[in-house]
């Protein structure tokens, strides 16, 4: 009776990495034009106009090439302004940036995207800015959350033995921070590639957009081949991520 | 939780305080005086020239910069609650101010030009309503009044109210836009609400068995977080595709009103993304009483379900609540991709005014979504609070 009552804790060592890799591949295989068009007939929609492999690629590409410049925007002032408003100089900033993150979350990104359209243009720019607005914040808080989650005692040891204010930063609260820090940039890694997909709403050439093509004028294969070729982006780019800092935590672990 | 501790110290001005109230000065002024506040056009679709500083807002630019002084003087100065209440007077009256000078300066501008000619809001105008409104919420909390932030809500609400009943903002070209639209505008929101309210019923109908499902949590888990991965226009294109053809395999399924595009896809894709934090929610909620409370209970007799519904559900009510904030966030925001998909809601607004490049278009649509999704956000966290305050004195 009393075990019936227990509700169980999550296993934190079971690791997504493998079973996200696999699903990528999968859904990478589906988004190939000849296993698409064999799912479609096999549901009995007519085929039209696959998207080449060539085409795949290039979008592929390009969705890479936006999401990773959008990710490293975000990875950069997300942790830099993350450290400027845990130093002295930046506790006026705090109630802003708590604000502003808190607001942030209330503008989808498709929202971001359409309103900077028409100041930006069509194409990558108004994709980028939705990337870094929708991104930053979520880095910022959990760089935030890492450095001020560091015990005063530790902090205190080192300026005990002499470290200057950077020595603190850099040999202190970064270091352990950073699996807060590493985790929100998973979290802003997918959203960079969800973005990247919505920005071909704007016209930006990703992944995105065979999807919208397809809804618009009702052709299913392209629309599937998308569709599966951005979640396996996504899934794989994630598990790169995973397997990556898995790897680096093994090695800084004493 | 630090602001209101730092705030709670100072009665003098410190230097990074200092620095941040001027920066937030000359953000006002350069918004007021630099950039355009109004950009006046020949129609709503070409680009206008700019309207900068006086000439769009004349006179009432002194009495904004005079009453933000005064309001931005006093937060710092004391921490006194009067002082407080007093400087978020006096930043509710100054965007009360800038509402009426814009809408007066758009007339202004507009006179003799052709009916077809827009004033629209220029990157002053969202600059200087932002500051505004950064400062106004900034006294607020200063002040530390619960009641404070509705009323100031209610106050410019009602105030901006009557400045439209009265026509003073009648000039402005999104309120052209929403005058040539508001049946339009209001269905959508219906629409919106529709599909986001539908979207987190099915999900929470979905999440509870989930988190109730013990032995599968690993599972679980993997599933619900692999959602997340996927970017929701894709798992919205997949839904569309794969509709389509179960459509297709199984025509007997049309009749019962399921079709490819429209509603159903859009619930369902938005429902599983809602899933991860509510049956996260649930789960901590469920596991928020300590081991050895729910051993007493167990000791004095109480069954599995007064166990639920007088220890884990009360314990747990702050985080549900919480849960349930974060989802209807999600939600409304997620809808708005169901245009993308035929579903309708605020989306096809804004997907109607991206295909038109009508920046006004475009806002009317964006606005709704931003002020449901805040007003969630706001709404939802108070009862957060309530609940905390309630079960966890």
């Amino acid at each position: 009776m009393a075990s019936m009552t227990r509700f169980p804790r999550l296993n934190p060592a079971r690791h997504p990495a493998p079973g996200f890799a696999a699903m990528g591949l999968v859904l990478a295989a589906i988004s190939h034009p000849a296993v698409a068009t064999a799912i479609v007939s096999g549901l009995g929609e007519p085929v039209r106009r696959p998207l080449a492999v060539a085409r795949l690629l290039d979008l592929g590409l390009r969705h890479i090439l936006l999401a990773g410049t959008g990710l490293g925007l975000v990875a950069i002032l997300g942790i830099g302004l993350g450290i400027l408003v845990t130093r002295p100089a930046g506790v006026p900033w705090r109630p802003v940036v708590d604000a502003l993150a808190a607001g942030a979350q209330a503008v989808p990104p498709v929202v971001v995207v359409a309103l900077a359209l028409p100041v930006l243009g069509f194409g990558g720019p108004p994709t980028l800015l939705a990337l870094v607005a929708y991104g930053i914040m979520p880095v910022l808080r959990g760089t935030v959350g890492g450095i001020e989650g560091v015990a005063p005692d530790v902090r205190e040891a080192g300026r005990a033995i002499g470290l200057t204010r950077t020595q603190i930063l850099t040999r202190i609260e970064l270091p352990l921070a950073a699996p807060a820090i590493v985790e929100t940039l998973r979290t802003a890694l997918v959203l960079a590639v969800a973005t990247a997909a919505v920005g071909a709403l704007a016209g930006a050439a990703t992944l995105g957009s065979p999807i919208v093509a397809g809804l618009q004028n009702q052709n299913t294969v392209p629309m599937l081949q998308g569709a599966a070729a951005t979640a396996a982006l996504a899934f794989l780019a994630d598990a790169l991520l995973l397997a990556l800092t898995g790897r680096w935590r093994a090695s800084t672990r004493p | 939780m630090t602001a209101r501790s730092e705030s709670a110290a100072p009665n003098r001005i410190d230097l990074p305080h200092l620095l941040a109230g001027l920066a937030w000065l000359a953000g006002l002024w350069f918004a007021m005086l630099r950039l355009p506040l109004l950009n006046v056009a020949a129609n709503r679709l070409v680009p206008g020239h700019p309207v900068v500083g006086a000439d769009a807002l004349g006179w009432t630019g002194a009495a904004i910069a005079a009453a933000s002084l005064a309001g931005l003087v006093l937060t710092m100065i004391r921490d006194g609650r009067r002082f407080a209440l007093v400087a978020a007077a006096g930043f509710t009256v100054a965007l009360l101010i800038l509402a009426e000078g814009l809408g007066s300066g758009a007339a202004r501008n507009l006179a003799g030009a052709a009916p077809a000619a827009r004033a629209s809001l220029g990157a002053g105008s969202w600059l200087a309503l932002a500051l505004l409104g950064g400062g106004l919420g900034f006294a607020v909390r200063r002040s530390r009044v619960r009641w404070l932030g509705l009323a100031v809500g209610l106050g410019l609400g009602l105030g901006l109210a009557a400045l439209a009943h009265a026509g003073r903002l009648d000039a402005l070209s999104l309120a052209v836009e929403y005058a040539a639209r508001h049946e339009a505008v209001q269905a959508a929101i219906r629409e919106h609400l529709v599909l986001a309210g539908s979207a987190l019923a099915i999900a929470i109908a979905g999440a509870v068995p989930l988190s109730l499902w013990r032995r599968g949590q690993g599972l679980v888990a993997m599933l619900v977080g692999g959602i997340q991965v996927v970017p929701a226009v894709a798992l919205l294109g997949a839904l569309v595709a794969l509709t389509a053809g179960l459509l297709r395999a199984v025509p007997a399924l049309r009749e019962t009103g399921l079709s490819a595009l429209g509603a159903a896809p859009a619930v369902a894709g938005i429902a599983a993304y809602l899933l991860l934090p509510l049956w996260r929610g649930i789960g901590l909620a469920m596991r928020s009483p300590d081991a050895a409370a729910i051993e007493a209970a167990e000791a004095v007799g109480l069954t599995r379900r007064q166990i639920l519904l007088g220890i884990r559900l009360p314990l747990g009510a702050p985080i549900l609540v919480g849960a349930l904030r974060v989802a209807a966030v999600q939600g409304l925001g997620l809808a708005t991709l169901g245009a993308l998909v035929g579903a309708g809601g605020l989306g096809r607004i804004v997907f109607d005014g991206m295909a038109q490049f009508a920046p006004d278009l475009i806002l009317l649509g964006a606005v709704p979504v931003v002020a449901l999704s805040l007003g969630a956000e706001i709404g939802l966290s108070r009862l957060e609070a309530a609940a905390r305050r309630r079960w966890h004195p």
